[in-house]
């Protein structure tokens, strides 16, 4: 039995992919909880954990003004927001990678002048092209970024693959794989130094 | 003041704290001293932790200029340039805006007023100790409760002495962030697997000077002899603070390894419930002064005093006031004054 500490740990959860998969490790390490519909704000079974609800992308966000204390969160979506936090685990769950992917058959062309990428990841495509030198026209798009070589917007994306699915019903293609994607438990860092304590004891449940 | 303009009641919170604490650093024989706004950037530029973060003007000389980022900073140079064997020690206080770029989406931080102070010219933990002490009492003037995690330098220094600088940095920064798998990465160049492990458990550690002492005796094999003495001046502090009966907290976390590159010994940086970083940071810097023409060893702190307005004690806030609606001038104007003697405010 997980012991109740006097004010429980606030902890900020994405809604939408990666939900699923941490209620079900949560729910094993003994730590279930649920929402009742609608509702964004729970607590776990110990009543360890205060638990928001909040859109993935704002996530760093609320942590970072200490409004959630932790954090569960893509270090993709952890790049793109440019803040720094304490990494305090890295979860087996939720892996994937960032890709550059481009119309089937059609391969990178280095010969080209510049490279033109559409991207919800516009940070972590201009650092990455920028560090290797290579000139990068980036276009932000917010979802469905699959159609921009579909409908001629730009011959490639950056995003995230997973199964690969929806790239193949597109009739697009793996070009190179940029970086895998894990998923992190983050902390405020000065949430942490306040609350080391009861937070070390979570992170021990979690990965006991 | 700075980025922001700040209005009435939160104005005078703010005016008032930045008085207490003059008031205070004056009775512990600290005097002000203030700093140039903006200075040469070739001057400071080697200590500067993150060059994004400033701003550079260029006069009409073509000189690159910088505004102050750190009142320490600037405050190092004029000290280094105008000080004399014969005034040591010197004990200085300072209230300042400084500037530093902000996310604009972040502007919510509030680091942009600076309160402190420095003792110049004490190399010994005494010295240590007062700065600690005297921050103790800036949080009881000011009436708020932070804690204080003190690590040090000096143990890094000594732990990481087979790097350069540049790898240095690497680490501090993955210290400072906890991010302890890539240390172990990191380590692995120049260490063996004892010492991996022993430096990966040491910099992680949080807690009293009798679990640090536990954590040295399990260590005894690994430990190298600077490490000990860094290890053991920490404690001895510790310990001398709590024969004190401080009222803050206080606690060891060695990986705390200071914000700036100008530490060389104990470093510290305070929080506070409801603040989303740290509100104080300070430490020893024995060879900063040095570089600006007069080696002297030194030690303060820093509060960030915009980031603890809104926790402030009663004292702080702006007093009732009495509107006096009397038709005749006269009489109203007596009726104020009397209100005023007795300390209250009184409108006419």
């Amino acid at each position: 039995m997980i012991q109740k500490s006097s004010e429980p740990l606030s902890l900020a959860l994405p809604k939408g992919r990666l939900m699923e998969d941490v209620k079900n490790f949560f729910e094993q390490k003994g730590l279930d909880f649920s929402f009742d519909n609608r509702k964004l704000v729970s607590y776990d079974k110990s009543g360890n954990l205060k638990i928001f609800l909040v859109k993935n992308s704002d996530l760093p966000t609320y942590v970072n003004h200490g409004i959630a204390g932790l954090g569960i969160c893509g270090s993709d979506v952890l790049y793109e927001s440019g803040y720094k936090f304490f990494n305090l685990m890295t979860f087996e769950f939720g892996g994937t990678s960032m890709c550059i992917a481009g119309m089937k058959g059609q391969k990178q062309n280095n010969d080209e002048r510049k490279l033109s990428v559409a991207t919800k990841f516009t940070k972590f495509t201009s650092d990455y092209f920028h560090k290797k030198g290579i000139p990068v026209e980036i276009i932000k798009l917010n979802g469905s970024v699959e159609l921009a070589p579909v409908l001629g917007l730009t011959p490639y994306i950056v995003d995230l693959v997973e199964t690969g699915s929806t790239l193949k019903a597109n009739n697009l293609e793996v070009l190179e794989k940029l970086e895998d994607i894990k998923v992190h438990l983050i902390a405020n860092p000065a949430y942490y130094k306040l609350h080391y304590k009861s937070i070390k004891k979570i992170v021990s449940i979690l990965k006991g | 003041m700075g980025t922001e303009t700040i209005y009435i009641e939160e104005a005078y919170k703010h005016r008032q704290a930045n008085e207490e604490l003059g008031k205070l650093f004056t009775s512990w024989g600290y005097l002000p001293v203030e700093t140039p706004v903006f200075d040469f950037f070739d001057i400071y530029q080697d200590f500067i932790p993150a060059l994004k973060d400033i701003y550079r003007l260029i006069d009409r000389e073509g000189d690159l200029l910088m505004l102050r980022s750190d009142i320490t900073l600037f405050l190092a140079k004029q000290m280094g340039l105008s000080l004399k064997e014969t005034d040591l020690p010197v004990r200085i206080c300072y209230s300042g805006t400084i500037l530093r770029h902000q996310n604009r989406e972040d502007i919510s931080k509030n680091e942009f007023f600076q309160t402190g102070v420095e003792l110049i010219g004490k190399e010994d933990s005494n010295a240590d100790l007062e700065i600690l002490m005297l921050l103790n009492s800036t949080f009881n003037s000011l009436e708020i409760k932070p804690i204080v995690h003190i690590g040090s330098r000096k143990l890094l220094n000594a732990s990481v002495s087979d790097f350069n600088n540049s790898d240095k940095k690497q680490i501090m920064s993955m210290i400072s962030y906890r991010n302890f798998e890539n240390l172990k990465n990191k380590l692995k160049e120049k260490n063996d697997k004892e010492r991996i492990n022993f430096l990966t458990n040491l910099f992680q550690f949080i807690g009293t000077p009798e679990e640090l002492k536990t954590l040295i005796d399990s260590s005894e094999k690994v430990i190298i002899k600077e490490e000990l003495t860094a290890l053991n001046d920490l404690i001895l502090i510790m310990e001398s603070l709590s024969k004190l009966n401080v009222d803050s907290d206080f606690i060891i976390d060695l990986s705390e390894v200071g914000n700036q590159s100008y530490y060389t010994g104990i470093v510290f940086q305070g929080y506070i419930e409801g603040v989303d970083s740290a509100v104080v940071s300070g430490g020893r810097y024995d060879n900063l002064l040095g570089q600006f023409g007069f080696e002297a060893p030194s030690v303060g702190f820093s509060l960030l005093l915009r980031k603890v307005e809104n926790q402030l004690g009663k004292k702080f806030s702006l007093p009732d006031h009495e509107n006096i609606d009397d038709k005749n001038f006269i009489d109203a104007y007596r009726k104020a004054e009397k209100i005023r003697k007795n300390g209250r405010i009184a409108i006419l």
